[in-house]
């Protein structure tokens, strides 16, 4: 299926998302005009089915969606991707009641979705959780303080992850809750002054209310497959998507500048390092491009993910981007000089991109990463390739 | 299931209490602590206990949800082990 007017729709919000990012990176705050333009442009329901009122896109045309607003800001690039996450999430395993209430409203641009996942102590474990849901008479409490929500501040609903009710409940049974800001008492704590990714304002939070009990997506205690299922690998995609985009936005630019007729008066066009440290950068890209096409057709193929090739595949392409777009951009400004490269008002961009770009090896740790794949190496012996 | 399996698999089930009933095929592994990172050496344990080497293709999460699941999996590679 296609999306209609994909390109018209992206080319409206990228372009109002141009217009600000100036601003809300330099002020640290979140793209409220940016995100009013995914809202009207129907892109925030871009994976909500036709039938309840949405774009009906597939996860490939979240890939083409994320990398075009990656090219002017990943900041908006992130905030987009993540949301398309939690609604794929509803899409998929919301009960219809909840489905009823909620993906029309977020096709329509009323929902705008944040994630709240983190919690202090189990670093960045995505499929633990301390703090417990509590059942009271068929209505859930939630009682929960997170270190970074993105957007928490400006988010309409919140997917929730918690440990399941009940006394015999373990750190490792979590459940996925939905709750409507309005459902929320919130409170916001700390300053947001990061390196990079500064429009994303990702606050810590304190989140306390009440549900009904139809708000749990899945079952209780079923976290662990909508994060098998969804949200890691649409994470992976989407991110690297994103992080693609920045950098060959940053490319782009660059070769502008260059063979614009100012550019070319600058910069000896046939001289051997520059072309070397162009090509090395560009060859970056082209790996992360392959890569993530490759994943994205694993993805459609519909395999079991959980299979060692196919995670240690999928874990490669977020790692893999995360360093290499970044080294791109890094390749960029020592091929530009202090200039071009380091300023921050030339029109290359290069030096918010860098900061932006440092992120990604932290966003879900590389770390973490390569000790998951490590263990997943273990368990294919043949080496098989996804 | 085997009484040597149920044996080598109790010390990986950290989230079991001293109450927890008899291992069952049915023994939801992830709930009682068998994670990602806890499978790998589970798998060694297995493969040192039984002498056999378990086919990279069966090694997925739906192999290490319950112990009847794994349990099926390592009787396929016993000689003359009858599934149950």
């Amino acid at each position: 299926m296609t999306v209609p007017d994909l390109a018209e729709r992206l080319a409206e919000a990228a372009a109002t998302a141009r217009e600000h990012v100036d601003h809300t990176d330099r002020a640290a705050a979140f793209p409220v005009a940016a995100l009013d333009a995914l809202r009207r442009t129907g892109l925030l329901g871009l994976l909500v089915p036709t039938a309840d009122g949405g774009l009906g896109g597939t996860v490939r045309e979240l890939v083409t969606a994320a990398e075009t607003l990656g090219r002017t800001d990943m900041s908006v690039g992130m905030i987009f991707a993540m949301h398309c996450q939690q609604a794929e999430a509803l899409v998929r395993h919301a009960g219809e009641r909840l489905r009823k209430e909620l993906l029309p409203r977020i096709a329509a641009g009323e929902l705008y979705l944040a994630s709240v996942t983190t919690e202090a102590g189990k670093g960045g474990h995505l499929l633990t959780a301390e703090a417990q849901l509590a059942d009271e008479g068929g209505d859930l409490v939630i009682e929960r303080f997170a270190p970074i929500v993105t957007g928490g501040t400006h988010a309409d609903g919140f997917l929730i992850t918690m440990r399941s009710p009940g006394e015999d409940a373990t750190a490792g049974e979590v459940s996925l809750v939905y709750a409507h800001r309005d459902q929320l008492a919130l409170t916001p704590s700390g300053d947001w002054q990061p390196m990079g990714m500064r429009a994303s304002h990702s606050v810590a939070l304190r989140l306390s209310g009440r549900v009904p009990g139809h708000q749990v997506v899945g079952e209780q205690g079923g976290f662990h497959r909508i994060a098998s299922e969804v949200f890691g690998p649409l994470a992976h995609l989407g991110w690297s998507a994103v992080w693609l985009g920045t950098a060959a936005g940053a490319l782009s630019r660059v070769l502008r500048l260059l063979r614009s007729p100012a550019g070319r008066e600058r910069f000896d066009l046939g001289s051997d390092l520059l072309l070397c440290r162009l090509s090395r950068s560009r060859q970056r890209l082209d790996t992360v491009h392959a890569l993530l096409q490759q994943a994205l057709r694993t993805l459609e193929s519909g395999a079991d993910l959980s299979v060692p090739a196919r995670q240690l595949q999928l874990n490669a392409l977020k790692i893999t981007a995360a360093e290499e777009c970044h080294a791109a951009v890094d390749d960029l400004v020592t091929a530009l000089g202090l200039r071009h490269g380091y300023l921050q008002d030339s029109p290359t961009g290069l030096e918010r991109a860098l900061r932006d770009l440092r992120s990604a090896a932290l966003n879900y740790s590389n770390d973490r990463l390569h000790l998951a794949d490590g263990r997943l190496a273990l368990r294919d012996q043949g080496v098989t390739f996804a | 299931m085997d009484p040597r399996f149920t044996a080598l698999l109790r010390p990986f089930l950290k989230h079991a209490g001293p109450g927890e009933p008899a291992l069952t095929p049915d023994t939801d592994l992830r709930k009682l602590g068998v994670d990602s990172m806890q499978a790998i050496e589970l798998l060694f344990t297995i493969e040192d206990t039984f002498g056999i080497s378990l086919p990279d293709e069966e090694l997925n999460d739906t192999t290490f949800a319950t112990a009847g699941s794994l349990w099926r999996v390592i009787a396929a590679q016993l000689p003359g082990e009858v599934t149950a």
